[in-house]
């Protein structure tokens, strides 16, 4: 079989990865993306959501901060439908350090971070689930962010310029030839096959796995892997971000999502970048912390704790945690280790994507000869769901369950429409908490990039909600039990569904969540008797 | 203020709370139901479990659940069968008969059914409504599945995709699905057999199955087949179609779990019960170890009840009975303490065989059903304790919850009956 070519494959489908495949694209490079799993599976669906203003690295890194800035009102332009505008708040309590607010103000305005300061008494009647003791306050452009969505948005505007993407393929192999990278070896993480690509340079853009993926070129490559665990809770604590004016720590930092908040993190080294089970002892000391902000905090209702791998990386030091940069680090083993054709970008953060793809994509080019320049800042990731659109949607899906499904669709939220305004029967909303249709489902399922249930999970959210897929997974097993791929076993599809669930249900299972478990065993085990299924 | 005095007040509208009232009031008390909300009973199957599988191989359904539990009640002492079983029997003539009376029909066979469910598997259960009283499936020659297009939860060829893995079917029977289209829009259970009860609907769906069946046929239907007790879907149904028609259990909201509920508040409007639904107690007086009386909240309405016994009914976790912090578990109306597995709430594997120990927290009782302190001391003397209030029964795996409920209400009932005589 003759193999597959392209200039370069990007392995790693988070956002650095799909920034740079979008990169490599718009500047004519001929690009693959190759990711072991679906888009986002790692950290860049497992953090915040947050689009940094850059004032929290304001006092340790200006550099970073002026970064963090630059790229937000970039984002912001390029991928409105992304990007909540939410705004950012610092607070300071009394036993913070009142100096630092000065020292931290003072270094915001360096960066050119703009800060206004508001009275906390105005703070106590915007934001009265923050604690009374509120010293002082500042507003900063923080934004929410939807990383699967960007994520999708970068690889749809590649693949306009002709760019690839396998998902659920792993590399197994790195072939080189006179000190220079040949090509790749890939296996189909579901049905075994083997996969080869030919291609002059590879880019080792897999976070956590960055090592692994230099190890199989033969190179060393130290990644420090700093667990980091959430918690999302079923409200919409705040209509800011909130940040504690304090230097980084853990549970500092709330961001609200539509209609929940989500809630963190903490900082613990692993040594399985894979390892993202939230700790119930992690959860209870994060609450513990945020409770110094938000009083009341125990007594909402959290939905489900999770957890992401940091990659941080420092050339030739061994501290981990907070102390280590969360810059990031461009790495040319050409120079560094001889190898030509194989480059990698390890640390950064989410916010500063594009700006990393950018960069990594500046030395390829000049390595493979292309001068075109960088364009991704001025084309738009997406264009929005237009008016009339969102109309024809309403009528079919309601006001909310049309809004949501235009923000999840994007482009392709036109089509679904016009199924559902085809087929009344797919208007049917069976996911309640997410309002997810039939007819989004059905889209998702065909899309071409689904392969697994957890797929079309993530693209349409069913089950992601309030009732943690109590009744969208026994309703969703009817919509998609015509597709063996999905649901060929139907006991398997749901125990899938119900045991991913589950994991990030029990770090947080009391209140109203223990309430909804003991509903979801009754139905499962008491009404079905699933326990006992064949 | 509102001041309100009763021989029996109980506390909750689950199945237990309607027992301990409906025996309560036969033998003559004055008795007051008070409930938060309208209770689980509604989100239930509808059918009385008893007791599922053999204690020694949890994978084989048991036939006679009664000889069972006595064998538990050997062995798991702290089991609330345990406290109850003497009264077992009884509490099951005592319901069959409330039934009776209130035009709802309940079948005892003596041994356990084997009842499909809208996922295809079986699920063993003991009384059983008549529209559910599926005959042996083995016997079967003709199934006909019927779904609703504009119902979104039951799916007939899911329920027979799973159907031929997990029963054994006669070599010849025929299995097929029909989708009956009515409307455009969704409906859910509760519309759709509301709808049901019209007779022009009923037609519309007649016709549209009369072409599919054959003689001898079986016909499943989702438990939609009619919202009000009286109206007799099923047998309209059957009787047109010419075959048996039946409802299999789904997820909530089904109708034969609040067909039940209506009936026997029903029972106990025509006895003479008070029911108020909508009223939270807030407050109890305690002194030495009796409730004097509690304080309710009946929408908005401070209320001050007093009583001569108690029935706590309140339910699990689900129906409110018990609250949780991430370090707490607490009995909701008297703070009475839980008994649980400190440390150990959940399991990793959600459907694990061995079931979550959260089912099991509760509190613990002696035989007369007195709430019990971890020394073995009664905490309240005039205070009893029913259904998923208890400690020690893991209902979703066990497949005893309504069964646990009916006969510990009974058995509060017949108690609270007796006392002060």
């Amino acid at each position: 079989m003759a193999a597959e070519k392209a200039q370069v494959v990007v392995i790693g489908g988070g956002a650095t990865g799909t920034g740079i495949l979008r990169d490599l694209a718009l500047r004519g490079i001929s690009a693959i993306l190759v990711e072991q799993g679906d888009l986002a599976h790692g950290t860049s669906s497992r953090f915040h959501g947050l689009l940094h203003s850059g004032a929290r690295y304001a006092v340790k890194d200006k550099e970073a901060a002026r970064e963090c800035l630059e790229e937000n009102m970039i984002l912001r332009r390029i991928a409105p439908n992304c990007v909540e505008n939410t705004g950012g708040l610092f607070v300071q309590l009394p036993e913070d350090n009142a100096e630092y607010a000065d020292q931290w103000l003072a270094a915001c305005a360096e960066s050119g971070i703009p800060t206004e300061e508001l009275d906390p008494r105005e703070l106590r009647r915007n934001t009265p689930v923050l604690h009374h003791r509120v010293t002082r306050a500042f507003i900063v452009p923080d934004c929410a962010v939807d990383g699967f969505r960007v994520l999708w948005s970068n690889v749809n505007s590649a693949r306009r310029y002709g760019a690839r993407l396998y998902t659920y393929h792993s590399l197994t192999g790195i072939q080189q030839s006179n000190g220079k990278v040949t090509g790749v070896e890939l296996t189909n993480q579901l049905t075994g096959e083997r996969k080869y690509i030919e291609c002059e340079m590879i880019i080792n853009s897999t976070g956590a796995w960055g090592g692994a993926v230099a190890a199989l070129a033969g190179i060393e490559l130290n990644i420090i892997k700093d667990k980091g665990t959430l918690v999302a809770y079923n409200h919409r604590l705040t209509n800011q971000v909130v940040n504690r004016l304090r230097p980084p720590g853990d549970g500092d930092i709330f961001v609200p999502h539509g209609t929940i908040t989500i809630f963190g993190t903490t900082s613990v080294t692993v040594n399985d970048a894979a390892c993202t089970k939230p700790g119930h002892g992690e959860v209870l000391d994060l609450i513990k912390i945020g409770q110094e902000m938000i009083p009341d905090l125990e007594n909402y209702r959290l939905i489900r704790a999770f957890a992401g791998v940091r990659p941080l990386y420092q050339a030739g030091n061994t501290a981990g945690g907070r102390s280590v940069t969360r810059n990031f680090a461009l790495v040319d083993h050409q120079e560094r280790d001889g190898l030509q054709g194989f480059i990698s970008i390890v640390g950064g953060k989410f916010t500063t994507f594009r700006l990393m793809a950018e960069k990594t994509v500046d030395l390829a080019a000049k390595r493979l000869d292309v001068t075109a320049p960088c364009r991704t800042a001025e084309e738009s990731l997406t264009s929005p769901v237009s008016e009339q659109w969102l109309e024809r949607g309403k009528r079919v899906f309601g006001i909310p369950g049309a809004k949501k499904a235009a923000d999840r669709l994007g482009d392709s939220f036109q089509r679904v429409v016009e199924e559902a305004e085809k087929n009344p029967d797919q208007r049917k909303i069976f996911c309640e908490c997410e309002v997810v249709s039939l007819a989004e489902i059905v889209h998702v399922a065909g899309d071409g990039d689904s392969f697994t249930l957890g797929d079309i999970r993530r693209k349409t959210r069913m089950g992601m909600g309030t009732c943690q897929g109590t009744f969208c997974s026994y309703r969703t097993l009817g919509a998609l039990s015509g597709y063996s791929q999905f649901a060929g076993n139907h006991r398997e599809y749901l125990t899938k569904f119900l045991q991913k669930r589950w994991k990030g249900i029990r770090p947080v299972l009391w209140g109203q969540q223990l309430r909804e478990a003991q509903l979801s065993s009754a139905i499962y085990c008491s009404l079905f008797g699933m326990e006992r299924m064949l | 203020m509102m001041k309100k005095n009763t021989d029996v007040l109980v506390i909750g509208a689950g199945l237990s709370g309607l027992m301990a009232a409906a025996k309560a009031v036969a033998q003559h008390k004055k008795v007051l139901l008070v409930a938060k909300g309208m209770g689980a009973l509604g989100l239930s199957s509808g059918c009385i479990d008893l007791w599922g599988y053999q204690i020694n191989q949890p994978d084989k359904v048991c036939t006679n659940p009664l000889a069972e539990i006595a064998k538990l009640v050997s062995h798991k002492p702290e089991h609330p069968y345990a406290k109850v079983a003497d009264v077992l029997p009884e509490s099951i003539d005592f319901f069959l008969q409330i039934c009776h009376q209130n035009k709802i029909s309940y079948l005892n066979t003596n041994r356990n059914w084997q009842l499909p469910t809208a996922l295809g598997t079986l699920r063993p259960t003991y009384l059983v409504p008549q529209s559910m009283a599926v005959p042996d499936l083995a016997e079967v020659k003709e199934l006909l599945v019927v779904g609703f297009q504009a119902l979104k939860d039951f799916y007939p060829d899911v329920l027979i995709t799973n159907l031929q893995k997990n029963t054994p079917l006669g070599a010849h029977c025929h299995l097929k699905t029909l989708m009956v289209k009515l409307a455009n829009q969704e409906l859910n259970a509760n519309t759709l057999a509301h709808l049901l009860e019209k007779q022009a609907m009923l037609e519309q769906v007649i016709s549209q199955i009369k072409p599919h069946v054959l003689p001898g046929m079986v016909v499943l239907f989702p438990p939609v087949l009619g919202e009000q007790l009286g109206h007799e879907v099923t047998e309209v149904l059957s009787e047109k179609l010419g075959c048996s028609v039946y409802e299999v259990a789904n997820i909530p909201p089904a109708l034969p779990g609040q067909r039940l509920q209506k009936a026997l508040l029903h029972h106990l409007k025509t006895q003479g019960v008070e029911v108020i639904i909508g009223c939270q107690v807030t407050d109890a007086q305690i002194t030495e170890k009796r409730c004097q009386g509690v304080v309710a909240n009946s929408n908005g309405k401070i209320m001050e009840i007093s009583a001569q016994t108690m029935v706590l009914a309140t339910g699990s976790f689900l129906g409110g009975g018990l609250t949780s912090q991430s370090n707490e578990i607490k009995e909701a109306v008297f703070g009475l303490p839980v008994k649980v597995c400190p440390g150990k709430w959940s399991r990793q594997d959600f459907l694990s065989l061995a079931g979550q120990p959260f089912h099991e927290f509760g509190v613990a009782v002696n035989d007369q059903l007195q709430p019990l302190d971890d020394q073995g001391q009664v905490l309240l003397e005039n205070v009893l304790i029913t259904g998923a209030n208890l400690a020690g029964c893991n209902y979703p795996i066990e497949k005893c919850g309504n069964g646990v409920a009916l006969a510990s209400g009974y058995k509060a009932g017949k108690l609270v009956g007796e006392a002060g005589r």
